[in-house]
């Protein structure tokens, strides 16, 4: 291996945790989440050659995702396989910490979200990259990123607050 | 004068040029309902971003480590479903959330805990010095302490910071208290926002086993706990609520 690719292995090392919560924003729970950033990274690999020397490896890396996560949405949809439930206890109440239980809220409102609206989302909010280096990941006009932005706020807020309601019941 | 939803998101995410900022900035403040919507995407924010946070401080699994360096799976390695193998990863620079840091996983840690309050200055000298003050009679916060109760963010900090911040709630008289950990000092306490000062409540040592330095974080001294208890008005704030106080300056 030359020194060029120990780097880039490195740098994708290093990118790992960041793939990871990126992954789990998008699939409903974290089995799905690091096939998802397993296969991304082997199709990174496979595709090495057109990063250029200079090219931001993460936004590269995190259009890579997007559409590994796209296509495999659509596979599934082919096979007509319906997604697992989040794995994270599926109960809260046992024994998972606080944290864990708002994740799987926030995932479960995610996860009624149209595709376009939840990549927004998790780019921005979930991993605070800047409007204009999402709108590059997604290789979208920033217009239409803050538009979609905008559109899945409010229907998340929307979710958010039907799940709260559903709590009380 | 009235802005779209996409202007005050924008402005809520920090997206604005200054010029438009200071604009906004100023319409704000004459006007309370437009305040509430920017204040909604701040907390929206603040709520799918902690929601997540915790990922980046779990231990990546082996397998994504080998698929990241270039390695291609051995023949007859089967995938392992639920069951990964994992390899501690450094959490250099991640941002952590408050972990667990329900006043109830605290208790169920306090068992493994040494009880008593212990103002001690051993404690926390010589390594501490110049986080504590006295103020009319009374210990506060000074230095790095006051610092990170001032500013840093439960719901938004890394693990290696030297002060790590628990729980935030209002007390039964009003004031904002926060729990805190030192974990290089094995070190936990309670500190509430009288006049301008965090006066300390209650220390306690914590007992956390040598090389679970992470851990300090979360374990809370019984002493501590008591104290948080006895003050208490309803429940602990969540990331949002946090975040507001803070943002109020922790004024009543």
């Amino acid at each position: 291996m030359s020194n060029g690719t120990e780097e880039i292995g490195e740098r994708i090392v290093g990118l790992l945790p960041r793939l990871r919560r990126f992954a789990r924003s998008l699939s409903r729970n974290q089995h799905d989440a690091d096939d998802l950033v397993q296969a991304a990274v082997e199709r990174a690999w496979k595709n090495s050659a057109q990063l250029r020397p200079g090219a931001n490896l993460g936004s590269w890396m995190f259009g890579i995702m997007k559409n590994a996560w796209i296509d495999d949405r659509r596979a599934r949809g082919r096979r007509g396989e319906v997604p697992l439930p989040d794995d994270s206890g599926s109960h809260p109440a046992v024994s998972t910490a606080d944290i864990d239980l708002k994740m799987w809220s926030v995932s479960e409102a995610m996860s009624k979200l149209p595709e376009d609206q939840r990549l927004a989302i998790a780019l921005v909010l979930v991993e605070g990259q800047s409007y204009k280096e999402a709108a590059e990941v997604l290789d979208i006009p920033i217009g239409t990123l803050t538009s979609r932005l905008a559109r899945g706020r409010s229907a998340l807020a929307a979710a958010l607050a039907d799940e709260h309601e559903g709590d009380l019941a | 004068m009235n802005y779209d939803d996409e202007t005050l998101m924008a402005y809520a995410d920090g997206e604005l040029d200054a010029a438009r900022r200071a604009e906004i900035a100023t319409a704000l403040e004459k006007d309370p309902a437009l305040t509430r919507r920017v204040e909604k995407h701040r907390a929206l924010r603040a709520e799918v971003a902690s929601a997540f946070a915790g990922v980046v401080d779990q231990p990546v699994p082996e397998r994504l480590v080998a698929a990241a360096n270039g390695e291609t799976m051995a023949a007859g390695k089967e995938r392992t479903p639920r069951h990964d193998k994992v390899l501690q990863f450094p959490s250099r620079g991640a941002r952590a959330p408050g972990p667990g840091w329900g006043v109830r996983e605290w208790g169920a840690m306090a068992a493994s805990v040494v009880l008593g309050v212990l103002i001690s200055w051993r404690v926390f000298a010589p390594s501490e010095q110049g986080l504590l003050a006295v103020n009319g009679g009374a210990l506060v916060a000074h230095g790095d302490l006051a610092t990170a109760l001032d500013r840093q963010l439960a719901s938004d900090q890394r693990r290696d910071e030297p002060v790590q911040i628990g729980v935030t709630f209002k007390s039964r008289d009003g004031n904002y208290c926060r729990s805190f950990a030192l974990p290089a000092t094995r070190t936990a306490g309670l500190a509430c926002r009288v006049g301008g000062d965090w006066q300390v409540a209650a220390t306690a040592v914590t007992e956390i086993p040598a090389g679970q330095v992470q851990q300090a974080a979360s374990a809370m001294p019984a002493a501590v706990l008591a104290a948080i208890d006895a003050r208490i008005a309803g429940e602990a704030l969540d990331a949002a609520g946090e975040e507001n106080a803070r943002l109020g300056g922790w004024d009543k």
